[in-house]
């Protein structure tokens, strides 16, 4: 099947299989591994990106659900320089291994750009859907609000 | 420690941040080479049967598919997972690359090799396997019963042990007191799969891109079961997606490394996140019965415990898994007769092995709900009890005879209390009612570790530090980071010695055809072991720079002071040298390189302590347990980056809440498993994770750089006992079979309904 869509501010117009995931167009087809992925059912979070506007797991979507959507995934935080995000994750010693740290972001970008100020119960309910082994979590939520501040 | 430091005690970014926050490094799940086919495993979906037939043809016919292998086509020879060097003690080799007996779920049966994932998955499901069942040892119990089938043809118990230390005093007057503690198995859950990628080029080397604690025993293992010299296999270490000791033994690189060599193309094995809970490794379960005698005054005087260790269906390193629960209580307090026996048993369950505290959590966790017991028992005071049995500083380890070095678990305790307002939480839930429905409780745990592998293993490290001709460094080592900051850290040593921002330094992890050997990132050895390392290869290329500089300025040595990346001579700062100036002059005029391989030997080993304190509520009608506050105080000696430590104690106490609580591989009776999947495997998420507040206390006196000692284990050791007992404590149970499930607390408050007063499991 055809779909066209926009990936970080790019227009594609594909041939893709309609079970192709999400997750493995951004990965295999784009080239766009900063997505990663944990456990392939939406448990993890690992894979997060924004398809409009809301966070969503990727390894969830499939092909036919992005006709038209404009999805943004870690690659385009970056822009003119790191994303306050980015840089008060850097900060706050929030990244350790760091393969949760790009859904992290993409779920607090979505929930900074509906909500700038949100509570700290806000911040944890927009990142209950990301697991981290690593940091406790305590780290990156204080990133979340340094960052909304 | 009154020294003010440049680089050491501030806090750093670990050294990729920057390319973690925008998406840009390459793990081992982002790499692929030209050429490259893909791997998939058959799993056994049986726990114990004899394979009687396999057909692959339907599979190899299949479009795509390169080759499959089966145990008929792969070598007989066995290995050992657990190997770091050869020659190695206690590594049982008791596992082949492709199993003719399925021994658990999650067995290795087949592999495919395909051009693409989806052709290799396909392919897989066209194996066709016949099975002869046998019956099922899903508990070392069942295992050990004496007409059970034999797991292995040694018999199911692996390894027992018995040990006995100290004088046996008169017991008095003494109260015994018994607990039985039980320990699950459970998932690393680190967020990366597990991930191998080889290759064989037309030279004949073998090339391993390995997401690995330990490149060295990677190579190790390998190069002996391909029969290949070690000079041929070269084992690159990659960035990895978290392993708390997932990642320490060599799982999958054996079988990819064989298929590459088969198939000399580049082949990578990249599991799901089921296939890596199942197949990979589990911290091993274990059930510790602790008796104790405790005299009138509340002293310890004779403590004996059994252990029995799950290994699951290969050995791996579950003897000495076994063998170092034996070594850990004597380090955490003073007891004058100490025994303990464990045994180690095969059942037909997930594979045990390494797992961030190696034994030091299961056993610290039988014994602080022990000590909750005992006091309880005789009405002392919690924190008074362990006050009167705690080790001093320099102590000597009963069990090893090597000292404890400044064991500062005394003030971790004391300290600990007082922040967390221990006495105030204890009195208000346990004099005040605290019979509602949701009721509050609070508990805390001491624990002991170590720093390093001295007393017990070979333990040495080497690095190479070289000086640019621009001042800039490379210090080359045998270092794996596993994302925990161990380059940052490192490097901030470094930069300290040398006075010199870290930005000037670039710290190269484990390459074994580049880089010096190192036995790998496990045993908390890396900032007491490696850390001195790097603090004396910089302190020798530090006198090296002095060195040229006096040449350059034909004044003794003596005489030079440096700071800041420059040399000048006592009360001339203004005619400094930088060190650029003395890199290329020493080039250039005294042809001289400036570049040092220095090797540490680890002569101590002193404890790693940590006291934690946990709040806990209970809602009695759902059996749901939250953890409202926490605080973990450490003694760390000097923590290096305390970022990083903080963010190791934050991750430690997520991981041990859910050990507590939540998480476990569960088996059932035929074997088959349960908590297959994330979905019903519980990770602590953002909201069910209570806000860490952390005591450090730094007091230095041992041997590590600064006087560094480890963190990353010793963080996660204490936090189950001090969740357990909090729940006992707010309900007035003695509940010891972790972890504490819903089903679990509503199963005790009802048989506290049914009985009246309290004992213990």
């Amino acid at each position: 099947m055809q779909i066209e869509f926009t990936v970080n501010g790019q227009m594609y117009n594909l041939t893709v299989s309609p079970t192709l995931r999400l997750i493995d167009l951004l990965r295999e087809e784009l080239g766009l591994t900063g997505t990663k992925e944990g456990c392939g059912e939406g448990e993890c979070g690992s894979c997060t990106v924004i398809m409009n506007g809301k966070a969503v797991n990727s390894c969830l979507v499939l092909a036919p659900q992005i006709r038209g959507q404009e999805i943004l995934t870690i690659e385009a935080l970056e822009k003119d320089g790191l994303d306050k995000l980015q840089e008060s994750f850097i900060k706050n010693s929030a990244v350790q291994c760091g393969f949760c740290t790009p859904g992290m972001l993409m779920s607090a970008k979505a929930l900074l750009m509906k909500n700038p100020t949100p509570s700290e119960e806000e911040i944890k309910t927009a990142i209950a859907g990301n697991l981290c082994r690593c940091t406790g979590y305590n780290k990156i939520v204080q990133a979340i609000k340094d960052a909304a501040e | 420690m009154d020294k003010d430091y440049k680089y050491v005690g501030r806090t750093f970014p670990i050294h990729d941040a920057e390319q973690k926050v925008n998406g840009s490094l390459q793990y081992l799940s982002d790499m692929k080479l030209p050429n490259m086919l893909y791997a998939k495993l058959l799993l056994s979906p049986i726990a114990h049967a004899h394979i009687t037939n396999i057909d692959t043809s339907k599979a190899e016919a299949l479009p795509g598919v390169v080759r499959v292998f089966t145990h008929l086509n792969t070598p007989a020879k066995t290995y050992s997972r657990y190997r770091i060097v050869p020659d190695q003690e206690v590594c049982l080799e008791d596992e082949r690359l492709l199993t003719e007996k399925a021994r658990f779920v999650g067995d290795r049966i087949a592999a495919v090799v395909a051009v693409s994932k989806e052709i290799a998955t396909q392919a897989i499901d066209l194996i066709q396997v016949d099975y002869a069942e046998l019956p099922v040892l899903n508990t070392p119990e069942k295992a050990l019963e004496e007409q059970a089938d034999k797991i292995h043809s040694a018999g199911n118990l692996l390894h027992e042990f018995e040990y006995k230390i100290g004088e046996i005093e008169l017991a008095e007057d003494c109260v015994e007191v018994e607990t039985l503690t039980n320990t699950q198995k459970v998932h690393h859950a680190a967020m990366e799969p597990h991930v191998c990628l080889a290759d064989y080029d037309s030279s004949g080397k073998l090339t391993l891109w390995a997401a690995c604690q330990g490149a060295f025993g990677v190579r190790t293992v390998v190069a002996d079961l391909l029969e290949l010299s070690y000079n041929k296999v070269r084992v690159i270490k990659v960035p990895m997606g978290g392993s708390f000791g997932g990642r320490q033994e060599i799982i999958f690189e054996p079988l990819t490394a064989f298929l590459a060599k088969e198939v000399k193309r580049p082949v990578k094995l990249t599991l799901t996140r089921e296939e890596t809970i199942i197949s990979t490794m589990t911290r091993p379960a274990t059930s510790s019965r602790v008796r104790t005698l405790v005299n009138q005054e509340g002293r310890l005087v004779d403590c004996r415990v059994d252990t029995v260790l799950d290994a699951g269906a290969y050995a791996t390193s579950s003897i000495d898994n076994t063998y170092v629960m034996a070594k850990k209580i004597c380090k955490l307090y003073r007891i004058p007769y100490y025994e303990h026996r464990g045994k180690t048993v095969y059942t037909n369950t997930p594979v045990a092995g390494g797992a961030r505290g190696w034994g030091a959590p299961e056993i610290m966790t039988a014994l602080e709900i022990h000590m909750d017991a005992v006091a309880k028992g005789l009405g002392i005071d919690l924190i008074e009890f362990r006050l009167l049995n705690l080790v001093h500083p320099y102590d000597l380890d009963k069990t090893s005879q090597i000292s404890l070095g400044n064991a500062r678990v005394r003030e971790c305790l004391l300290k600990g209390a007082e922040t967390f307002g221990w006495s105030e939480k204890f009195h208000r839930w346990n004099i005040a009612p605290n019979q509602g429905r949701f009721r509050r409780g609070v508990g805390l745990a001491c624990a002991a570790h170590k720093n390093g592998m001295y007393g017990g293993f070979p333990e040495h490290s080497t690095m190479t530090l070289k000086m640019n001709e621009d001042g800039s460094f490379i210090l080359n080592t045998g270092l794996h980071e596993l994302g925990c900051g161990t380059i940052t850290s490192i490097t901030q040593i470094v930069a300290e010695v040398l006075d010199i921002d870290p930005k000037f330094i670039t710290t190269l992890e484990a390459d074994t055809e580049n880089g010096p050997y190192d036995f790998g990132s496990y045993g908390s050895r890396v900032t007491y072991i490696c850390g001195a390392c790097a603090y004396e290869v910089s302190q020798r290329v530090r006198e090296k720079v002095l060195e040229c500089a006096s040449q350059i300025f034909q004044t003794p040595i003596e005489s030079l002071e440096n700071g800041a990346g420059r040399v000048w001579v006592r009360g001339d700062e203004q005619h400094s040298l930088s060190y650029r100036e003395i890199a290329t002059t020493a080039k250039l005029k005294y042809n001289t390189d400036i570049v040092l391989t220095h090797t540490y030997h680890g002569t101590s080993n002193p404890g790693a302590y940590a006291v934690h304190f946990a709040e806990v509520e209970v809602d009695t009608a759902t059996g749901r347990v939250q953890v409202k506050d926490y605080l973990a105080a450490h003694d760390i000696g000097k923590a290096i980056n305390p970022g990083m430590v903080e963010g190791q104690i934050q991750g430690g106490v997520q991981m041990g809440i859910g050990y507590a609580l939540y998480e476990e591989i569960k088996v059932k009776t035929d074997g088959s498993i349960l908590s297959r999947s994330l979905k019903n495997y519980h990770v602590l998420n953002a909201p069910d994770m209570p806000e860490v507040r952390i005591l450090l206390i730094e007091e230095g006196g041992d041997e590590g750089p600064y006087g560094a000692k480890s963190i990353g284990e010793i963080a996660f050791v204490p936090v189950a006992a001090a969740v357990v007992n909090a729940v006992n404590n707010a309900l007035g149970t003695s509940l010891s079979n972790l972890p504490l499930t819903p089903e679990k607390i509503i199963a005790a408050l009802n048989a506290r309904r049914d009985v009246s007063g309290m004992r213990y499991e």
